[in-house]
């Protein structure tokens, strides 16, 4: 299915815009926008509106771009939803509750991320274990370790930091009062994740993985290794996100994250990224996530009662998904026939 | 280890080994006394509560399809009971009726959508499970003004669904064991067991065989959002008013307990004692870490080590039922149902 994406972009027609993975994404971001655009009023269009919803957008968004990565490779990461409470917490404990140098601390809460996305990735390549059961049992771990340790040095399941204002800046700020400095970290992660899977060969070998993983083993590319090192980058995002959050509130919760792990998968499926793998873009997980994240904080601009932005996004998740399997089969007519 | 390989290829056997594992190793690191443990309700409700979710759950994994939908449908069919039969005072068999349709009308949209399109079901049931969030949630806030609604059933539907025997132990522990044993049937004794077996294993292969494929799918889907749907009208009948969370954590909770219980999540594999061993053991370990010594802040991570444990012994013991037969095989496939007979 990677074939469908190189090759013939130097001739822009109506066809083979519509046969990019994203094009239905992007329709169906600006009818949401639309349709808050007009129910919000000026409020939704203006700087309130946007901050809401970009802020929103930055936190899932930095976790659904290696989430879609893994998905486009045919893996799924359930774990996220507890290395983001697990790195915060480490952060909190080593910088906040037993007052060391927060660069360390930091340091640490990444080194979680990775540690766990090292765990994942040895497990889904060693064994023959879905990726979806493997990310479940360390989700179950990672969420006990992180409880039982809180618990056993900190005393509480809430550890508070106070971040000195350098780190508060780089990390944790608002600007202009109103944008989290998160938005930035989601653009720049975007785009190195862009880089990495649409300009260097990574990019390649990732789709063939999602392809077909026996294939891409048969060609040369290092399977394995390429697993891990996308589970270690989704460890380490979902980490980052845990750490914006802990400079942003100055606090450390054990129970948070959970809604990341389905509100990642939602972004990315809305983008246009299939669990099958083997297609989708980064393009396409940005608007998806956007999508969502209008979605989502759009409710409460618009007088609707806020549980109706359920309903909205199911849909559009079902849209996107039957969509998409219209694209694809268009695709795929115009691209190769079939033996 | 002869003697032991007839147990050992069997799809239940791991769950059999981590729910004794479980058990002796809060014997021995949390000092349980298990006379207190076996006579406990709690994780015998806990466990009957989530296994009438388990087995169609369970069953559906075999025919090869995941269903997340159902931490949406427990509080669905909750809510769907109240509002017919507290809000607007119907019957409460008029509710009944109802609260089983909706899980019908569901299971029937994730099945008709999971058959049509080559859309994986997780991600379809994703999406009902979302809209159906948004919808129990609004539309109860629209039709009754609160999000709590209250209800009282009569006393047979009391007896029925919601009562307590002897005095701790929920009735739906009965449905329970009810449903594990007609489902036992069905799925090891009837031709249906067969087709959801060839199902999981090669859907194309089932389908030139002549099993209804897409009927099939269908109805496993409905039987596990009526099962949710069942689950949510009993808590609703039980506590005398709907509650609209805890829905979620049944999702992870079932299919970890399915996984657990020897089911192979490709499909084509596992077993309804299984399940039902499965569930046992994450009962045991969730609930059973209040009568240890053990921090019960620990008991999330004795799950996880105990679901991946679980996962890789029935990794080896299927290579092992399978290196008896002829070849080398990637999923179980026709070949894993045949010890089960």
């Amino acid at each position: 299915m990677s074939k469908n994406r190189e090759g013939r972009s130097s001739r822009l027609s109506l066809g083979s815009l519509a046969r990019r993975p994203e094009a239905g994404s992007f329709v169906g971001l600006i009818l949401v926008y639309a349709l808050f655009a007009i129910l919000g009023g000026a409020v939704f269009v203006g700087a309130p509106g946007w901050s809401s919803w970009l802020n929103i957008a930055a936190e899932v968004g930095i976790v659904a771009l290696p989430v879609g990565l893994l998905m486009i490779a045919g893996e799924l990461d359930i774990s996220v939803g507890s290395v983001i409470p697990a790195s915060q917490m480490t952060t909190a404990i080593i910088a906040g509750y037993l007052g060391l140098p927060i660069v360390l601390g930091i340091a640490c809460g990444l080194g979680v991320g990775l540690l766990v996305g090292l765990v994942n990735g040895h497990l889904v390549t060693r064994t023959t274990i879905p990726s979806l059961i493997i990310t479940i049992g360390t989700m179950f771990a990672v969420m006990g370790l992180t409880l039982g340790f809180a618990v056993l040095i900190a005393g509480s399941t809430s550890v508070f930091l106070v971040p000195d204002p350098v780190t508060k800046t780089i990390l944790g700020t608002f600007l202009f009062g109103m944008f989290n400095v998160s938005i930035l970290w989601w653009l720049v992660f975007a785009t190195f994740v862009f880089l990495l899977l649409h300009v260097s060969p990574v990019g390649n070998w990732i789709f063939a993985l999602g392809g077909d993983r026996d294939s891409a083993r048969n060609a040369g590319i290092p399977t394995s290794r390429l697993t891990i090192g996308l589970y270690m980058l989704s460890g380490f995002a979902a980490a980052l996100v845990g750490i914006l959050q802990l400079m942003t509130y100055q606090n450390a919760q054990v129970a948070t994250g959970q809604s990341f792990i389905f509100n990642s998968i939602m972004c990315v499926v809305i983008g246009g990224v299939l669990l099958t793998g083997g297609a989708g873009s980064v393009i396409g997980i940005v608007i998806g996530t956007a999508t969502f994240a209008i979605v989502n904080q759009g409710i409460f601009f618009s007088g609707l009662d806020p549980n109706v932005g359920s309903v909205i996004i199911g849909v559009m998740l079902l849209a996107a998904v039957l969509s998409n399997d219209g694209f694809r089969a268009i695709a795929l007519k115009y691209s190769t026939r079939k033996g | 280890m002869n003697a032991l390989r007839p147990f050992l290829r069997r799809p239940e056997a791991a769950s059999v080994i981590s729910l004794i594992g479980v058990i002796a190793f809060y014997v021995v690191f949390g000092g349980v006394n298990l006379a207190t443990l076996f006579g406990a309700a709690s994780w015998v409700n806990f466990a009957a509560n989530l296994g009438i979710v388990a087995v169609p759950v369970g069953i559906l994994m075999i025919g090869g399809y995941i269903d997340i939908s159902i931490g949406a449908m427990i509080p669905a069919g909750s809510m769907t009971i109240a509002i017919l039969s507290g809000h607007y005072g119907l019957p409460i068999s008029v509710g009944i009726a109802g609260t089983l349709a909706l899980g019908a009308l569901v299971g029937l949209l994730n099945g008709v959508l999971t058959t049509r399109t080559t859309v994986p079901s997780l991600i379809i049931t994703l999406a009902t499970l979302v809209v159906m969030q948004g919808i129990v949630l609004s539309g109860a806030k629209l039709l009754t003004g609160a999000a709590s609604v209250p209800l009282s059933a009569p006393d047979w539907a009391k007896a029925a669904f919601g009562s307590l025997i002897g005095s701790s132990h929920q009735v739906v522990i009965v449905w329970w064991l009810i449903l594990t044993a007609v489902f036992v049937f069905v799925i090891h004794k009837t031709r249906y067991g067969n087709w959801i077996y060839a199902m999981g294993g090669d859907i194309v292969s089932a389908r030139n065989a002549g099993v209804p494929t897409s009927r099939l799918t269908i109805a496993l889907f409905m039987l596990s959002a009526m099962s949710a749907a069942f689950v949510g009208m009993c808590g609703a009948i039980q506590f005398n008013s709907a509650q609209v969370s805890g829905g979620m954590g049944y999702i992870f909770n079932a299919i970890v307990s399915v996984v657990v219980g020897g089911v192979l999540l490709t499909g084509g594999f596992g077993s309804v004692v299984g399940i039902f061993f499965g569930t046992m053991t994450f009962a045991i370990v969730s609930q059973g870490i209040y009568f240890t010594d053990i921090d019960r802040n620990w008991s999330n991570l004795i799950i996880g080590v105990t679901l991946l444990l679980a996962v890789a012994m029935n990794e080896s013991f299927r290579k092992l039922a399978l290196s008896s037969g002829s070849g080398k095989r990637r999923r179980g496939g026709a070949n894993g149902a045949a010890p089960a007979e």
